[in-house]
């Protein structure tokens, strides 16, 4: 394997021919060492920006009003999971479905916490892994994705935000819980 | 006392939330990054970085129909690519150690779970500029060094790789 220099003058590391055809079958590969011609330190200097107190602290004031904001569109992403378990309930759910499911609550997942609901993140992330990898959804799996995302709407119903204490630590191992028990019947 | 001074860094962020992107940026400007170019899917974003050739990539992982890891993938063995080793920070919900693995083989340099905050991802900046790791070209592989620079040097097994 040779690496090329580039028109950019770049040193261009190519795939070699065992990558093309995908065998790599044979022993143990050697590694090639590259160093990257430029480097973020040479963009960033150590020096001369803001403390990381004031840059965290200038990044969280101006993100104030997004992420008061959240409530109100996550809202939406609720109910665009809750017309997915519909659709999904009003039939015999496939793979297909169910991802349709998995991709909604994993954007929850993601945008909860960051937006200042951890509870929302904990309940979408127990549904993300009840969810993943599941083909099927009987009856009883769909009581749990039902009990997932009524216990979401509550949380913003109630708009608890924070970890809220004993309830943020308890949640996760009653929904944890009641995945397993579902599981165990069959669901 | 300062900081480290992000102002001359230009940054491309791919995700398919549009508010997670709102919020990357504006922690990026409150950082003092000047300039953020987003994207909301993989294919998008491979031609925003053709165009902008920025110094730091955030990406999502799941932005149906695409991924982050095509992304990367293309970022690191595209013929195309402007800058195969740009560093790359996956931002995810996924956190699985199985997917952090998949990540970190397709050639990511870091990874930083969702929920994000500001800290978080303030942290991880500094880290990328303070990592010197070299590229490594192994059967597949291109991308940061996988092992660790410490434990890497403190290994002496017998299947210390080839270099």
């Amino acid at each position: 394997m040779a690496d090329k220099t580039g028109k950019d003058g770049q040193n261009r590391p190519l795939r070699n021919s065992a990558d093309k055809s995908g065998d790599d079958s044979a022993a143990p590969a050697k590694a090639r060492t590259m160093h990257p011609p430029r480097h973020l330190s040479d963009r960033v200097p150590k020096s001369g920006g803001p403390t990381p107190e004031s840059a965290i602290l200038a990044a969280l004031n101006s993100a104030e009003e997004l992420i008061e904001g959240y409530q109100g569109w996550a809202v939406d992403d609720l109910e665009d999971l809750w017309r997915a378990f519909q659709d999904a309930a009003d039939k015999k759910a496939g793979p297909a479905d169910i991802r349709q499911m998995f991709d909604i609550a994993h954007e929850i997942r993601g945008q909860g916490g960051t937006f200042g609901f951890p509870l929302i993140t904990a309940i979408s992330d127990s549904l993300c892994k009840y969810l993943d990898q599941r083909k099927e959804m009987a009856a009883r799996a769909g009581e749990v994705v039902r009990v997932h995302i009524l216990a979401m709407k509550a949380v913003f119903r109630q708009e608890l935000k924070g970890d809220q204490g004993a309830l943020g630590r308890e949640l996760p191992k009653l929904l944890a819980h009641l995945r397993d028990r579902a599981d165990m019947g069959g669901g | 006392m300062t900081g480290y001074d992000f102002s001359h860094m230009k940054v491309l962020v791919a995700d398919d939330s549009r508010h997670i992107r709102s919020l990357v940026k504006t922690f990026l400007s409150g950082f003092g990054v000047e300039s953020v170019t987003q994207a909301d899917d993989a294919a998008a974003a491979f031609v925003a970085f053709q165009e902008e050739d920025p110094d730091l990539v955030i990406t999502d992982w799941n932005m149906p129909p695409t991924s982050g890891l095509d992304l990367v993938d293309q970022i690191r063995n595209d013929p195309d690519s402007p800058n195969p080793y740009v560093p790359i920070i996956m931002l995810t919900g996924f956190t699985e150690l199985y997917r952090v693995r998949m990540a970190r083989d397709t050639g990511v340099s870091t990874f930083l779970a969702k929920p994000v905050s500001a800290a978080s991802l303030y942290k991880r900046l500094c880290a990328m500029v303070d990592d010197k790791r070299a590229f490594v070209r192994v059967g597949r592989f291109f991308g940061p060094d996988r092992r660790m620079a410490k434990r890497s040097a403190d290994f002496a097994g017998p299947e210390r790789r080839r270099a």
